[in-house]
Parts: C-alpha cells; sequence; structure tokens
C-alpha cells in the first residue's frame, strides 16, 4: 500500500472522501459515482433501480476467490442458498425479507444482540450477512463488536487477521485492511481484533462512528451487520446501539424470562428496535428414523460420511 | 395452561430432545428399579374360606311367636368380635406357629395385629362370609385360614348355646320369684274373705235397698206419730171439756131436779094440808138438805179448783163421753208409744245398717286391691310360665343345633399361587411410569419454568414483533451424530424392555413350575 493510498483512507475515515478500496476498486468508484445523496447528507436512502443495477455491477466484480464449499460452510453453521428448504435457511430468508420491509429498501447499519451470552448472536449476525448476501445485487458485511468474545475471527481459522480493534486503536491501518473476505460471495468480514474486555472507549471514539459511515456508505446495497455483545453482559451495547440503524434482538430457547427481554428491548430502545429473532436450537433434525427402527445396526456400523473438515 | 395446546406436543418434543440422554436414562432406571422390587417383592398366598350361617330353617316357622332364634345381623362384625379377641388370636397364633421361637409379649402383641391387618373379613350375601388371610408361608396361610373357620364356627355355637341357656335361666328364676308372690297373694285374698263374711259381692246393694226402706218405714213412723200426737192433743181437749160441764150439769142439775119435784109435791100438798102436815114439814127438809148439798157442792168444786184437783163424783165417772174420750186417749197413747218405739228401732236399724255399709266398702277396697294384686301376679306368671317353656325350646335347639346352621360352605385350601401385587404388575408399572414420568418432569418444566421456550410469548406477553424462529442449522455431521445417538438409545430401550421381557418370563415359568 502506498502512502498515497493510507492518505486517501485516513481522509476516507474522517468522512472527507470516498476512497475505493485496492481489493474493490472499481466497486468503489462506481458507488462515489452512484451515491452523491450519500455524500451530502451523510444518510443512507434508498436507492432507485437504475442505481441498483448500477451497483448490482459494481457488486458482480467484487472480487471473490477461495469460496467455500457447501460441506465447510455448513459445518462451521453457515447457511448456503441452495439448502433453500433447510428450515433454518428459510427462517433468514424471512428475516431478511422482514428487514427490508421495514427499512424500505434503504441499506443501513444493523445491530445484532442476544439477550444472554451464548445466545446465539454472532450465529444469527453472520447468517443474516449471508442471507442478504444471497442476493446478487447486494452486498453485506459482518463486524464482530464483541471484543470480549469475538467468534468470527473463527472464520479464518488459524489465519491472523487485523480486526476492528486493530484499525481503532492504530492510526497506520487503513479500512481495506480488515476488510476480509471469507469464502462467501458478496460477505465482508470485519474481525475484531485483538480480544478486549472493556469495549466502551472503542464504541465511543469517533473514529468507530466515522468507519461505520463509511462502509455504509460503499455500497448503496450494503448491510452492515454488527454482532454486538450480549445486552445482559455489558452495557456498551447500549453504546453501539445509538451508532446503528437498526438493532435485532436474539432470545435463546430456554434462557431468559420475559422480564429480560423486555428490559433488552427497552434498553434497545423502540425506535432502533426492528424485531427480536427466537433462535430455537432445540427443535430436533430430520433423522431417518426409519432407519433407525429397523436397522440401527446399519447406522452404528457405517462408516461416518462425513470427516470433520478443515477450516 | 402457559401455552395454547397445540404447542405442548411440540415443547414436548423439543425438550424430551433436548434431555434425550436423561429421558432415556430414567425410562432404563424406572424400568430396573421396578424389576427388582418386583423380583424382591415377597410372595403373598392367601388362603380364602367361606362360611354359610343359616339361621332361617325349617324350625323357624315352626316354632313361630314360641322360640326365638338368636339373630345375626353383620356376621363379618360377629367374627371379628368373636375371632380378634386376645384369647382367639392367640390360639390362632399358636395353631400356625407362630410361637415356636418364643416371642417376647410386645412380638406377640405384632405378631397378632400383623395378623388380624392380613385378615379380611367380607360379608357375602347375607348368609355367608368370606375370610381371607394372606401370608409369605402358603401354608401357615392356609392353616390360619382353616382354624379361623374352625373357631368361629365353635365359638358361634357355644356362644349362641350359652346365650339361650342364660336366656332360660332367666327366665325361670323370674318365674319362680312370681310363682312366690302369687302364692302369697292368694293367702292374703284366702285370709281377707275369711276375716269378712259380709264383705261379698252385692252386699252393698242389699244394704243401700234395706237402708232407704228403713228410711221410709222411719218417715212413715213419724209422720203417724205426728198425727197421733195431734190427735191425742184433741181428744185430750175435749176429754178436759166435756169433764167439767157434765158434773156441772148433772149434780146440780139433779138436785135442782129433785127441789123442784119436791118443791111441786110441797105445793100440791100445801093445797091440802096445812104447813104443819108432816109430810109438808119432811118436804121442807128435804128441800134444805138438797139445797144444802148443792152448797155444798158448790163450796167444794171451788175449793178444788182453786187446789187445782178436779172432783170427781159418781155422777161425773157415769158420764159416758167422758168414758168414751177416755178410752180413745188411752188408744191414741198406746198407739203413740208405739210408733214412737217403732222408729226408734227404725233408726237404729238404720245406723247399723250404715255402719254394715262402711265397713263393707272399706272391705270392698282392700278386696279390690287383693285381688289385683292376685291378677297380676297370676298374668305374669301365666305369661313367664308360657316364655320359659319357649326358652326351654330355644334352648334345646342351640343344643341340638338346630337353631343356627353353621357350616364351612368352602373350606380353606393351600394356595398354591401368590396373590396381591405379581411381578407382571411391577413390570407394567415399570413401563407406565417409566413413560409417564419424564414425560410428567417435561410436562412440569415447559409449565413451571419461567425462561421463554415458544416464541409466541416474545409477541403475546413482550408484545414485542418476532420477526422469525430460527431452528438450529443441522450439518449433515451433526444430524449424523443426532442420529447414531438416537440409535443407540433406541437400541438400550429395546434391550431393557427385551430384557425385562425374558426375566419376566423367566420368572412366570418358575412360578409355574413350582
Amino acid at each position: 500500500m502506498s502512502k498515497i493510498e493510507k492518505a486517501l483512507n485516513k481522509a476516507r475515515t474522517a468522512g472527507m472522501l470516498q476512497v475505493m478500496s485496492p481489493a474493490e476498486p472499481i466497486a468503489a468508484g462506481q458507488a462515489q459515482f452512484s451515491n452523491p445523496e450519500t455524500l451530502s447528507t451523510g444518510k443512507t436512502i434508498a436507492p432507485t433501480l437504475e442505481q441498483r443495477a448500477i451497483s448490482t455491477g459494481a457488486i458482480s466484480r467484487m472480487r471473490e476467490d477461495g469460496l467455500l464449499g457447501k460441506d465447510i460452510l455448513v459445518q462451521n453453521g453457515i447457511i448456503y442458498p441452495e439448502a433453500g428448504e433447510n428450515a433454518t435457511v428459510r427462517a433468514f430468508r424471512e428475516i431478511r425479507t422482514k428487514i427490508l420491509q421495514k427499512t424500505g429498501g434503504r441499506n443501513g447499519t444493523i445491530m445484532v444482540t442476544s439477550v444472554t451470552r451464548h445466545g446465539g448472536g454472532s450465529f444469527v449476525a453472520l447468517n443474516l450477512g449471508v442471507a442478504f448476501a444471497f442476493d446478487a445485487g447486494k452486498t453485506a458485511m459482518v463486524v464482530d463488536c464483541n471484543f470480549s468474545n469475538p467468534t468470527l475471527q473463527n472464520l479464518f481459522g488459524s489465519r491472523k487477521n487485523r480486526g476492528l480493534t486493530d484499525y481503532l486503536e492504530k492510526s497506520d491501518i487503513d479500512v481495506s485492511e480488515i476488510i476480509h473476505p471469507v469464502g462467501i460471495e458478496r460477505l465482508r468480514v470485519v474481525p475484531s481484533g485483538g480480544r478486549r474486555e472493556i469495549s466502551a472507549e472503542y464504541f465511543t471514539s469517533f473514529k468507530m462512528k466515522s468507519f461505520l459511515d463509511s462502509v455504509a456508505r460503499r455500497y448503496a446495497e450494503r448491510f452492515i451487520i454488527l454482532d454486538a455483545p450480549p445486552m445482559t453482559e455489558t452495557a456498551d451495547t447500549r453504546i453501539l446501539a445509538d451508532l446503528c440503524d437498526y438493532a435485532l434482538l436474539i432470545v435463546p430457547y430456554g434462557k431468559v424470562t420475559e422480564q429480560q427481554i423486555i428490559a433488552s428491548a427497552k434498553a434497545i430502545g423502540e425506535k432502533k428496535l426492528i424485531g427480536v429473532v427466537f433462535n430455537n436450537n432445540t427443535r430436533p433434525p430430520n433423522v431417518r428414523w426409519r432407519k433407525i427402527f429397523t436397522n440401527p445396526f446399519g447406522i452404528l456400523f457405517r462408516r461416518r460420511a462425513y470427516r470433520i473438515p478443515k477450516k | 395452561m402457559k401455552f395454547r395446546s397445540e404447542h405442548y406436543i411440540q415443547l414436548l418434543i423439543n425438550e424430551a430432545f433436548q434431555y434425550r440422554k436423561t429421558v432415556v436414562g430414567l425410562f432404563i432406571f424406572i424400568n430396573l428399579s421396578l424389576l427388582a422390587l418386583g423380583l424382591s417383592w415377597p410372595k403373598l398366598y392367601t388362603a380364602s374360606t367361606t362360611i354359610l350361617i343359616e339361621d332361617k330353617k325349617i324350625i323357624q316357622p315352626l316354632m313361630q311367636g314360641a322360640a326365638v332364634a338368636t339373630e345375626v345381623a353383620d356376621r363379618a362384625r360377629v367374627f371379628k368380635d368373636v375371632i380378634f379377641g386376645r384369647k382367639n388370636m392367640g390360639r390362632i397364633i399358636e395353631a400356625a406357629g407362630w410361637l415356636k421361637n418364643d416371642p417376647s409379649p410386645t412380638e406377640q402383641e405384632q405378631i397378632t395385629e400383623g395378623v388380624i391387618r392380613r385378615t379380611k373379613i367380607t360379608n357375602i350375601g347375607t348368609d355367608l362370609i368370606k375370610i381371607e388371610y394372606m401370608d409369605v408361608d402358603a401354608e401357615r396361610a392356609y392353616k390360619t385360614t382353616k382354624n379361623y373357620a374352625d373357631l368361629f364356627i365353635a365359638e358361634s355355637l357355644a356362644a349362641k348355646a350359652a346365650e339361650s341357656k342364660a336366656a332360660f335361666d332367666f327366665i325361670e328364676q323370674q318365674a319362680d320369684v312370681y310363682h312366690q308372690k302369687l302364692t302369697k297373694a292368694e293367702e292374703q285374698l284366702k285370709e281377707f274373705r275369711s276375716e269378712n263374711l259380709e264383705t261379698r259381692p252385692g252386699s252393698d246393694a242389699d244394704i243401700g235397698s234395706r237402708l232407704s226402706a228403713l228410711q221410709q218405714k222411719i218417715e212413715q213412723s213419724t209422720d203417724e206419730l205426728k198425727d197421733l200426737e195431734i190427735k191425742k192433743k184433741s181428744i185430750e181437749g175435749q176429754l178436759s171439756g166435756e169433764a167439767e160441764v157434765a158434773t156441772v150439769l148433772s149434780r146440780e142439775g139433779q138436785y135442782r131436779a129433785r127441789i123442784a119435784e119436791l118443791q111441786s109435791q110441797l105445793d100440791t100438798l100445801r093445797l091440802s094440808y096445812h104447813d104443819t102436815y108432816p109430810d109438808i114439814i119432811r118436804i121442807k127438809h128435804q128441800i134444805e138438805d138438797l139445797n144444802d148439798a148443792i152448797a155444798a157442792d158448790r163450796k167444794n168444786r171451788e175449793a178444788a179448783k182453786a187446789a187445782g184437783k178436779i172432783t170427781i163424783d159418781e155422777s161425773v165417772i157415769n158420764n159416758p163421753m167422758y168414758q168414751q174420750l177416755r178410752r180413745d186417749l188411752s188408744q191414741v197413747k198406746i198407739n203413740i208409744d208405739t210408733q214412737a218405739a217403732r222408729v226408734a228401732e227404725a233408726k237404729r236399724d238404720l245406723q247399723r245398717e250404715i255402719d254394715l255399709g262402711k265397713r263393707v266398702h272399706g272391705g270392698e277396697a282392700a278386696l279390690a286391691e287383693l285381688t289385683r294384686d292376685y291378677q297380676v301376679n297370676r298374668d305374669i306368671y301365666q305369661d313367664l310360665q308360657r316364655r320359659r317353656e319357649a326358652a326351654r325350646v330355644s334352648m334345646n335347639l342351640d343344643k341340638e343345633r338346630q337353631g343356627l346352621n353353621i357350616k364351612i360352605e368352602e373350606p380353606a385350601v393351600l394356595p398354591l399361587q401368590p396373590s396381591g401385587i405379581q411381578f407382571i404388575h411391577f413390570i407394567l408399572a415399570g413401563f407406565f411410569l417409566s413413560i409417564a414420568v419424564p414425560v410428567g418432569l417435561l410436562y412440569a418444566k415447559i409449565e413451571l419454568d419461567p425462561r421463554v421456550i415458544n416464541g409466541s410469548s416474545i409477541t403475546d406477553k413482550c408484545k414485542l414483533p418476532l420477526l422469525a424462529e430460527v431452528p438450529h442449522l443441522w450439518s449433515p455431521r451433526e444430524t449424523e451424530e443426532v442420529q447414531r445417538g438416537l440409535t443407540w438409545q433406541y437400541l438400550l430401550i429395546i434391550g431393557t424392555v427385551v430384557g425385562i421381557a425374558v426375566i419376566a418370563s423367566v420368572n412366570t415359568v418358575n412360578v409355574l413350575s413350582q
């Protein structure tokens, strides 16, 4: 990365300029061209069909290499469009549709937070991003804001990537350096970077706000999804909620009471809360009952078809 | 109901899947526990016997009213009263061999209580009682049941005989007492009668009629007496008046008539003779004598009058009226005396009759009392005598065992099969509980757990928009692992069921082959 590029990036993060990332030069250029209102108002607006066409073209030119296979996706708890009849996939499509209905088709920053720890917030955030990215005309970016318990890092395996904390802490890191493709079409991920216990200072920083603004503006059809820490665990999530356009509350199965849900919804605020997702992880999978009953030993002595995949 | 009913099935399935290992573990644990309980459960043998108690036999209608058959109402209660006493229970447990190890009195008490607890007595209809006894030892169950029946029959008959004997003795004693009373009453009555002869039935009426006759007589006599008195008074009045006038008129009249006669003779003589004629002188002298006699008589009468004396002279007595009145007066006097005597007599009679009447009245009251005593005693005695004979017959009935027909209808037999809760019941209970308990626990969890397990709670209770319900994304590997796990659990359940079935059938075969 040249010095000029770094300078441009700095200017862009300060909200003054829109600069193309080297990974997405053409798309960025198109975005700049196609979003004059975004520049002038600093707010996302609903794109026209024409703009969408241009944007789609730009998105289609996003460089995607090393896409992950379905097996690996599914082993990592990530949906894929071909599994259309899968209940989980259907559920995410439904969520996506409802969000689009509520936002009027505008892109925006959506914070996904669970009521409690292990509530499936990261799972929903990632898959919601994937669901948005199903559409060839849309792109999504999942930002891991859960500094104390980051999970998106797992997508990269043992590969160490720069993340949000690195970007916020260091001034010489460009935005493009923390946005990583993960092998899923039209999906970009910003990992959390190093593990941090206190996240409030990051969320309140100006850099954080400008970062969110800049990534939202890059593509008119890009949905920024923030994987936020659980509501009941830290008050920092509320700070993060202020930075977002919308918030999605995840209710895990059998872990929280109605009062906790109501308290969390109140903390987020009625305006921001776009809806609640009930993460019911108890529904049994489609097992072959007949085979279990008729030929149980056949199941037990068969070689495992699925090996643990390498990430 | 926290949720709508259609949610429950899905929630139960979800929860059962989530806690599938626990559910399967509970299933196996409950089944095996009840299997073990069933195997270790003591086998209880029940022996039963039926006793027929029939007291309405042919003899009863025949002896209707004369003999009273003892009633046996609630036979099971009677049995308990008869047998569960200390004495009889002592005999029962001794005969069953409980006392072989020489237990302490406390232990004996416990044994007795245990035996009573395991004994069941039921009324079958009105005449049958069924005695059931349960024991771990078949032989002992049989013996005890048989002893129950024998002892009950013996005790019942003895009790009945004793009861009728006691009744007879009592009635006989009472009959004797009344016999004595009756004899005494008879004695008293006899004594009284001999003492009060006039006191006989009807004497009261006689006295009454006699009294009235006497009273009538007295009244009549009194009236007559009064009449006679009046008559007497009138006669006396007449008599006194008559006598006095007759006297004056007769003597002076005679004197004056004589004087007149003499005067006429004198006058005649004077016509022919001188006063000196002797005849005239004699006549003159006679007239003078007669005047003197009149004067003397007057003088006498006045003197008598002054002295209150009635002077009667010869001329008065000879007055026929006076005589007649005197006769009448004396007659009336006699009549008065007679009547007075009659009245007095009648009054005496009346008084005597009144006294007699009083005496008769008193005697009659005493007699009535004595007679009543006698009659009451006689009635009671006669009744008692009848009763005594009836009681004697009843006693003889019981002695001859004719009054109560009590016999063993169905004798006790040695039980070959254990009774009570069978092994198979434990197995069935195990299956039932092993399904019901986990389902119940899961239901309780769903119902009581305040945490949200259903998407509808978010919309219904939290009033928040629910975008979707995201099920877990099962990867093929996870699905396969779950399938393997479920297969293992299925095999465990099948294994448990088959194992229990094999053990149950072996157990049944063992029992049957014993």
